[in-house]
């Protein structure tokens, strides 16, 4: 169903506009940003019959501000402007990583935070564990207010969010820490990955990892913490080889998702060599 | 329901659904055939234009997206009649083959010499990931490229 004024596709101009555009249509509007996932929905042979508020000509969305304790980045913030302007900052590494080698450069033009983290069925999403091993934040506004949420949350609840709220913006916090992003594409470049490790660490100043976030995406349906991993890593140097034999010790929390590309048993067999690469990785921050 | 947009400099107007994937409107309404439609999931680069200067796969752009923005296609870059550095420099290594990838190559080396006029191959061929070649004439395509950065 249109909106009340018979629109099929409304180009926001501002929040409150595209709020009250998606309150207007209820369960049969939908936020539209990038586009690329949703153009594509014919092709996976799903219906593409919403009514659209288009949100990236909104200049709030569009911002991404480098503050000292954080940075905050509005949802239509694209995978390119994502790596110009995070890679120069080691805290950030592996979120600049994951924009930098997402897809294509033409696809990385379009393509926004906001729906890479919206896309529910898109399970090969890289900004989204990067942003889990990164403890980023998420701010959802609508006609009620604001919500701040953890990225795990927001996985949990995203499909059932509300037809009248959106991602406003994504808030990294910044710290001293040393991050990677390593996926593992069939092809060297352009395609997606079968499975992703991200990691983050502080080290102390004898090089003993104090916390650890490892995040593991395209395995499963969902992106999501490694928390046996991350404990086993805690109180130790980083040592690839001994990372990996963790990772092979814990890969049977994993059940890899079925696909064209690769089945699950090979999404979760090379977990341990993407954990081997991403400790290497973090080692040669120094 | 009409929308503006700016195609290759002329301010045009298209009555297209706002969903419609841009490439279709620049084909099929404007007669603008230089992008081609093959995969139509942004994975071969063949639809490739420029929207306000970047490339873009224009298959996966809705045509609402694009009000009042600024589209450039491959047409664009011999407008009058002249072809430019990179064309030429095409044609000098015979790079064309059946001409479904051309356009879009052309599209992403024209924006990516604009900021890497001395490109190395390793970095040109990093900036054609996302353009698929069905003849597979990969080597000679990055040659021309490699030699018209060497000329700057």
């Amino acid at each position: 169903m249109p909106g009340q004024n018979g629109e099929r596709f409304h180009a926001a101009t501002s929040l409150t506009d595209a709020i009250a555009a998606l309150a207007d249509r209820g369960s049969a509007g939908a936020a539209l940003a990038g586009a690329t996932w949703i153009m594509r929905a014919p092709l996976r042979h799903e219906r593409r019959d919403l009514s659209y508020v288009a949100i990236s000509k909104i200049d709030e969305l569009r911002r991404l501000d480098i503050l000292d304790r954080e940075i905050s980045i509005g949802a239509c913030v694209t995978h390119a402007e994502l790596a110009s302007s995070l890679g120069s900052l080691p805290e950030c590494r592996a979120l600049a990583q994951a924009a930098v080698n997402s897809a294509n450069p033409a696809v990385r033009n379009v393509a926004t935070i906001g729906g890479n983290l919206c896309a529910s069925a898109f399970a090969a999403a890289d900004l989204v564990p990067a942003l889990i091993c990164l403890d980023a934040e998420l701010e959802i506004e609508g006609a009620k207010g604001s919500e701040r949420m953890t990225v795990k949350r927001f996985l949990e609840v995203r499909t059932g969010i509300g037809p009248d709220r959106l991602v406003r913006r994504v808030i990294v916090p910044r710290t001293a820490r040393r991050s990677a992003h390593i996926r593992l594409p069939l092809r060297k470049a352009g395609d997606y990955p079968v499975a992703i490790v991200s990691l983050a660490a502080t080290l102390n100043p004898t090089g003993v990892v104090e916390s650890a976030r490892v995040a593991v995406g395209s395995v499963e349906p969902v992106a999501r913490r490694w928390e046996q991993l991350e404990t086993s890593l805690v109180g130790h140097s980083l040592d690839p080889r001994r990372a990996a034999e963790q990772a092979e010790r814990f890969c049977g929390d994993f059940l890899g998702r079925e696909g064209v590309e690769a089945p699950g048993w090979y999404r979760v067999k090379v977990l341990p060599s993407l954990v081997r690469r991403a400790v290497l990785a973090l080692q040669e921050q120094s | 329901m009409s929308l503006r947009l700016v195609v290759n400099g002329e301010d045009r107007v298209s009555r297209a659904e706002p969903l419609t994937p841009l490439v279709d409107v620049l084909r099929d309404e404007f007669h603008l055939t230089g992008a081609k439609v093959a995969c139509r999931e942004g994975f071969c680069g063949a639809c490739t234009v420029h929207i306000d200067g970047q490339p873009v796969v224009s298959c996966l752009v809705p045509l609402g997206m694009v009000e009042g923005r600024e589209v450039r296609t491959v047409e664009s870059l011999a407008a009058a009649g002249e072809l430019s550095p990179l064309q030429r420099i095409m044609e000098e290594h015979d790079v064309v083959q059946c001409g479904m990838c051309f356009p879009g190559i052309l599209m992403v080396l024209t924006s990516f010499f604009r900021e890497h006029p001395r490109a190395e191959r390793g970095e040109i061929k990093v900036a054609l990931v996302g353009n698929i070649c069905r003849c597979t004439g990969y080597e000679r395509l990055v040659d021309a490229a490699v030699a018209l950065a060497k000329r700057s």
